[in-house]
């Protein structure tokens, strides 16, 4: 792990990544304020008038308690793609625009192994996730007890933010395998987005019809079942384990690939 | 004297003609080495593979006996290395960015870096992004020497660089060298090695052409001169006495290597109005050489 290169990495993210979390912190709190137990009936007839589309962005019922409400208007959707987004482009920015624009050969110029500087890059993509999962649910926990003390079951919470943690592991994952496999940021934010936007669309489908309910099997983000992690599902529990367990694998084999591969620098 | 630098029947093979095809040569310690090819001939290539960026398909490419790819980052320690591409962090100001290549370099002071600065004439300030493309192949420069390796490799150093720059890094590099640093230098311009090499490797189209001392290549290059006397009947006399010469009309032109002398002072006993000369491009040393293989 090479500090110099970390701190260089903070440096020239930090403000993509206050973006991010300026535009979760407006979503979840607007989210949340919108909370209210008899206001639910409301949402409810408003969903049923427009259920495919509500269906489509996870939003079946606004549910009866504080958790279901949150889990269907931000852990449907909302959590999952904004961090996703700023994973993909972090994860371009980390390895394969270096080696894109020629730069990596003032990073591998010096006495660091190819080892040392990509798994720097790691540490940093899975710190970026964890401060995006961390500050998100924090930032829900926080605006739930102020706005409404005691309306929330924060066990249940924080279990399916471990799960949304998984979730995220695994698609920066991928993001980061796709820009250290590749030699052109066209092709390795292609993958990548293509692969980030085929997920969504397809678990939008499934979600839409029953007919097409068969589609979920060929997206991962199935393997993220917010409701059933509140329940305190062993199945659910052990998807996002496996979300997590194929996020690490990722990680490595785009370090392995990394170290061996030829780079025109 | 012992060998710091070996590439040994390196082959890397692009397809279509492209690559480097049984390269062999090797840098002395203590020696600066010019690579000396037109564009594409695989210079830059065959750095790659001694910075351990790409690995050769055959053969064996080291550097102090390390193998240049598996050894990579051991081997950095000693080395100082100029991309021939420009390719900084561009979000970074010139400064940030000096200070962080020596921050991954671990390097303990910036004492030699603002000494090359200063030697540059170079203000780091501001965005790399606006820089001129001589600002940042200074910065590059600055970036390859300040941690004092005993082994420079160059990727066309000078370009970009005005002749009064290029007249400094010269001078650089006859220090570097009194110090002892082992250099290899690649270059599409005979003057550029002409002045700092002891040795060049000529390579075209990925094919080696020639290892020659620089001594030896001086007294095979050719110089074109042209003279105009005053008169033509004058040319025409002068052109009888001296061989390969060409009259057209008070103009004679004549290649030759080696020592002007004589033909200077023959030329004395003339009115002279006026002498060029011209170095043979290096698509003439090219020639000369191709024109060598083919007789053998």
């Amino acid at each position: 792990m090479s500090l110099p290169l970390l701190r260089r990495e903070l440096r020239a993210n930090y403000k993509m990544i206050l973006l991010f979390t300026a535009v979760i912190t407006l979503y979840s709190t607007v989210i949340i304020a919108m909370y209210d137990p008899k206001l639910g009936a409301s949402l409810n007839m408003m969903a049923e008038s427009m259920p495919e589309l509500f269906a489509a962005f996870g939003m079946t019922n606004a549910g009866a308690t504080m958790l279901e409400f949150i889990i269907n208007y931000l852990y449907g959707f909302i959590l999952v793609v904004i961090p996703m987004l700023c994973l993909l482009l972090i994860a371009g920015r980390l390895v394969v625009r270096y080696v894109d624009q020629g730069s990596m050969a003032y990073l591998l110029a010096t006495p660091n192994t190819r080892g040392t500087i990509i798994r720097t890059q790691i540490l940093f993509l899975v710190l970026c996730t964890l401060f995006l999962v961390i500050y998100s649910s924090g930032l829900g926990l926080i605006a739930s007890e102020m706005l409404f003390p005691g309306e929330l079951d924060v066990s249940h919470y924080l279990l399916v933010n471990a799960g949304l943690l998984c979730l995220h592991l695994f698609l920066g994952g991928m993001c980061f395998f796709f820009s250290s496999v590749f030699s052109e940021q066209k092709k390795a934010y292609g993958c990548a987005g293509g692969c980030l936007v085929a997920f969504l669309l397809i678990q939008m489908l499934s979600q839409v019809s029953k007919q097409l309910e068969g589609l979920r099997l060929l997206t991962p983000l199935t393997l993220f079942q917010a409701k059933e992690l509140a329940m305190e599902s062993s199945e659910a529990l052990m998807m996002a384990g496996c979300l997590a367990i194929l996020g690490v694998i990722l990680y490595i084999a785009a370090a392995q690939i990394f170290r061996r591969r030829n780079l025109s620098l | 004297m012992k060998l710091i630098l070996r590439v040994k029947n390196m082959t890397k093979d692009y397809g279509h003609q492209r690559g480097v095809f049984d390269l062999s040569f090797g840098v002395e310690s203590g020696e600066v080495m010019g690579f000396l090819g037109p564009n594409g001939a695989g210079k830059t290539t065959t750095i790659r593979t001694l910075m351990g960026f790409i690995q050769p398909d055959h053969g064996r490419v080291s550097i102090k006996g390390r193998d240049c790819f598996r050894c990579a980052a051991e081997i950095q320690q000693d080395v100082g290395y100029l991309p021939g591409e420009i390719a900084f962090m561009d979000d970074m100001d010139g400064m940030e960015f000096i200070r962080f290549i020596a921050a991954m370099k671990k390097m303990p002071s910036l004492e030699r870096a603002q000494e090359l600065l200063n030697y540059f004439e170079l203000e780091p300030k501001g965005r790399i992004k606006k820089m001129s493309k001589g600002m940042k192949q200074k910065i590059g420069l600055v970036c390859a020497l300040m941690n004092q390796p005993e082994i420079l490799i160059l990727d066309e150093p000078t370009s970009g660089l005005d002749p009064l720059m290029q007249k400094k890094f010269v001078d650089l590099i006859q220090e570097e060298k009194r110090k002892g640093t082992t250099i290899l230098m690649s270059s599409h311009l005979f003057e550029e090695v002409e002045q700092t090499c002891d040795r060049v490797v000529i390579i075209k189209e990925g094919r080696q052409i020639a290892v020659e001392k620089m001594d030896e290549l001086n007294k095979n290059h050719q110089r074109i001169l042209i003279l105009k006397f005053r008169r033509a009947s004058e040319a025409a006399e002068f052109a009888a006495r001296v061989p390969n010469a060409q009259t057209d009309g008070k103009h004679v032109t004549l290649k030759t290597a080696g020592s002007l002398d004589a033909i200077l002072k023959l030329a004395a006993h003339y009115e002279v109005e006026d002498l060029e000369t011209h170095r043979q491009t290096l698509e003439d040393l090219f020639l000369h050489y191709y024109g060598k293989e083919n007789h053998a």
